[in-house]
């Protein structure tokens, strides 16, 4: 235990040094904790009023609440495999402090013990941080007491280690199996894995269930369906039956499935120790030897330069530079599967939503909706750009100086990353709007609005992650998701959202008036253009301050730089 | 002290070490010498047991590295040339994680490094985070995280990238003194001044194969060139075994 603790200590030891010796830091931490204590109070305040309005309606609130606290635990279950399959490769087979590690006299079971806590930890904090505020709404609600919040504490290790030690087992088995020669090829089958785990865990969940009662055919039935987990067999509906078990006062065994979620918190690791001993050496080599050379596409090298062809021959080789970079990095191009995973689950729901069952009229409903999936895409679009767009300028790292010394200007370097990342951002965008108001069958003119806003909208929300990452950059960091987790990145979150929030609030009244127009009539007789122009020119009005204003202010503040 | 048997370690078809023999003794400080992409590092690497020897064997002081791994490495410092250190850790705070991963005892292990940071220097600077070093500062630092456990083996690749004289004087000062102290060191460099200064033996590798071995005065005999220097003689022992390496190839064809 003492050696475990004795290898986790450089972490520790960092964090508490970092916290100490943070100096001028202490202004954006304690923005960031205001940040974090506004979240939760905000999580806390929604959720709360969903479950107070579910407790209001009669015998179906609970079942109604208990499918709910299943999702949100499936939801968490799925995050926590995804980022534990890349959490577990990036420290079992990449740190950078394998080799200091590995050299030294160390048990290979205290070093698989140290590794998976550390890879519970960093996958785990911020579901943790997340379910907090939803637990202490369902325990607000449906007064569960002190026992609730004592058997909240009981089930979250367990449910937190389980998908951890799974994590750590299916990244030794794939490294050590697959006849990968490179970690990127890993990387592409942990991903392609997660999603698959992801979309059937989703699928399992059913969510359109809960607005299809008369599929059940009689009330009792839907009511007993409501109250069984679809998925039986996972540490989710596990965990929900014995949080269910004190909330709702119904008779579930509790002491059963905890019994069976700490059968299986132990069994995992201990499974999962005795393959990485076994497989361990032979995995690291490999994935050592993995680091070496790299396959020649030249049909894509061809590609890239067919696509950066319109730019300046400066701006297309930084362009260049930057997709070559990004596809050679597994760390960066991994968080893909995580987008298609998001993509399709969104436009997922938009297939199962029960638009014909509404009492107001299918099309206002459709109007309705549509223009709240404007907002919706925004949201997607600044996750992604987050992502993506914001570490830009900070991926240049300790090579920021090349880009400095060379005869390119800041402006060229800024506007390359801005095109680059625009490109892709405006492919998903109009993509995610056009399928989904397929789906919703809208009207023409409420097609094009869409499409229109979100393409201005798009540039905007990328002007402010490329220009606030610019404004914040981090040259020195060890993985690349710590960019976007940065105070910079919550800066840029608050931004992106208030453009996209103004965006939308000025095209809300035109729609607000077709959309009672088609209330009236069942359908919106005329679309007059002088009803909607103002409303899109100020929207791209805005689109244009929200580029314009983060890239001058981010070539400033670069320009700062060299003082 | 340092045994290496029939050492092959292959990257796909690629053999980066091809049967590869090498014995060190107590006291003695072994250079290995060999052009960029030669199979120092991964010699080295596998040496250590951060990579798996595709065949043979790597034997520290009677302990071989894939058997019986803790033993071999509770007897080596490792030098590598691309050092990691915890950046936000205190140089202080990183020689101790150091020492109690090699299971020393609180007593010996502060002497230790109050010995070691007074000797390179770097005593004033225990308590500074290392994010705050330079590059020579760090490298010191390493060497005394890798000597804090007074091993009997020290495995040393490319030692003198970035030092400035003082330290490159310092440093080879300091290998003869643990030499003498009966440490085995191995010592792998570009620097062919730094290993005719200090090494007593001396192994030239190219393309994977050791092509030359022993005292200067080997290497001397073997070029047939007594009055030249050790870079002459490098570059005419990897100069024959490049035309050796053509003509084979001419042969085939």
């Amino acid at each position: 235990m003492t050696s475990v603790l004795l290898l986790l200590s450089p972490t520790w030891l960092s964090w508490k040094n970092e916290f100490r010796r943070g100096g001028d830091r202490w202004g954006r931490r304690s923005f960031l904790f205001a940040l974090s204590i506004g979240f939760w109070i905000g999580t806390f305040y929604v959720i709360r009023r969903v479950l107070t309005y579910f407790q209001s309606v009669h015998e179906l609130g609970p079942a109604l609440a208990y499918q709910l606290l299943l999702i949100v635990l499936l939801t968490f279950l799925s995050m926590l495999l995804f980022s534990n399959l890349i959490t577990a490769l990036s420290a079992f087979f990449l740190a950078r402090d394998l080799d200091l590690i590995m050299s030294t006299p160390l048990s290979q079971d205290l070093f698989y013990y140290s590794r998976l806590i550390i890879t519970t930890a960093n996958s785990s904090w911020m579901v943790l941080f997340f379910s907090l505020p939803i637990f202490a709404a369902y325990g607000a609600v449906f007064g569960g007491g002190i026992l609730f919040y004592l058997w909240v504490i009981l089930c979250l290790p367990l449910f937190l280690i389980i998908p951890a030690s799974f994590g750590v087992l299916v990244t030794h088995l794939f490294v050590y199996f697959l006849p990968a020669k490179r970690v990127r090829d890993i990387l592409f089958f942990v991903g392609l894995f997660a999603f698959i785990v992801i979309y059937f865990l989703f699928r399992l969940s059913q969510p359109e269930r809960l607005v299809r009662p008369e599929s059940f055919g009689h009330f009792v039935q839907f009511l007993t369906a409501m109250e069984t987990p679809s998925s039986p067999y996972l540490p989710s509906s596990w965990s929900a039956e014995i949080l269910a078990g004190t909330l709702f006062q119904r008779s579930t065994d509790q002491g059963f499935y905890y019994a069976l979620m700490a059968s299986y918190a132990l069994f995992f690791p201990l499974a999962t120790s005795w393959i990485s001993s076994a497989v361990y050496l032979d995995g690291w080599s490999k994935a050592q030897e993995s680091r070496q050379g790299r396959r020649k596409l030249e049909w894509l090298d061809r590609v890239i330069f067919l696509v950066t062809r319109p730019f300046s021959p400066v701006v297309q080789a930084v362009m260049v530079k930057d997709i070559k970079t990004f596809m050679r990095d597994a760390t960066q191009w991994s968080q893909v599967f995580l987008l298609v995973a998001l993509v399709v689950v969104y436009l997922y729901n938009f297939k199962v939503l029960p638009l014909d069952r509404s009492p107001m009229p299918a099309e206002t409903i459709r109007i309705v909706v549509s223009f709240a999936n404007l907002a919706l895409v925004g949201f997607v679009l600044s996750a992604v750009a987050m992502r993506f767009a914001f570490p830009a300028v900070s991926l240049e790292g300790k090579a920021f100086w090349l880009l400095q010394t060379a005869p390119i200007s800041l402006k060229s370097l800024l506007w390359s990353k801005f095109w680059l990342n625009l490109l892709p951002l405006l492919l998903i965008g109009e993509l995610l709007v056009f399928a989904s108001n397929l789906m919703l069958r809208v009207p023409a003119w409420m097609m094009m609005l869409s499409l229109v806003t979100v393409f201005a909208m798009t540039f905007g929300i990328t002007a402010i992650c490329v220009g606030v990452g610019a404004i914040y950059p981090r040259f020195a960091y060890d993985h690349v998701a710590e960019i976007s987790t940065s105070f910079g990145g919550a800066i840029c979150m608050i931004f992106s959202i208030g453009f996209i929030g103004l965006t939308v609030m000025v095209e809300a009244w035109p729609i607000y008036l077709l959309a009672s127009q088609s209330l009236r009539s069942g359908e919106t007789q005329t679309v007059t253009p002088w009803l909607i122009a103002p409303s899109l020119l100020t929207a791209f009005a805005l689109a244009v301050v929200a580029v314009v204003v983060p890239i001058r202010k981010a070539l400033g503040s670069l320009e700062a730089m060299k003082d | 002290m340092i045994r290496i048997v029939d050492l092959r370690k292959q990257y796909g078809r690629l053999a980066a070490v091809d049967g590869l023999n090498i014995e060190v003794s107590e006291g003695e400080i072994f250079g290995f010498l060999g052009p960029n992409g030669a199979g120092k590092t991964t010699t080295i690497r596998v040496m250590m047991g951060i990579l798996k020897a595709t065949s043979g064997q790597v034997i520290l002081g009677g302990h071989d590295i894939e058997r019986e791994p803790e033993q071999a490495k509770a007897i080596a410092g490792f030098i590598p040339d691309r050092p990691f250190i915890y950046e936000k850790l205190s140089a202080k705070e990183f020689l101790i994680f150091i020492g109690k991963l090699r299971r020393m005892d609180s007593a010996r292990l502060q002497r230790r490094i109050a010995e070691l940071l007074e000797h390179l220097e770097l005593l004033d600077w225990q308590d500074e985070l290392v994010e705050g070093f330079s590059h020579g500062m760090k490298q010191r630092l390493v060497l005394c995280a890798a000597l804090v456990h007074e091993p009997r083996i020290l495995v040393v690749d490319e030692p003198m990238v970035g030092m400035d004289p003082k330290g490159a004087r310092t440093l080879k000062d300091l290998f003869r003194s643990l030499a003498r102290a009966g440490t085995a060191i191995f010592l792998s460099t570009h620097s062919i001044s730094v290993a005719q200064e200090v090494c007593h033996r001396i192994g030239i590798i190219q393309k994977g194969h050791l092509i030359a071995s022993g005292t200067m005065a080997d290497l001397h005999r073997l070029t047939r060139a007594q009055d030249r220097n050790l870079e002459d003689v490098f570059l005419e022992l990897t100069r024959q075994q490049d035309d050796l390496a053509v003509i084979e190839r001419d042969r085939q064809l």
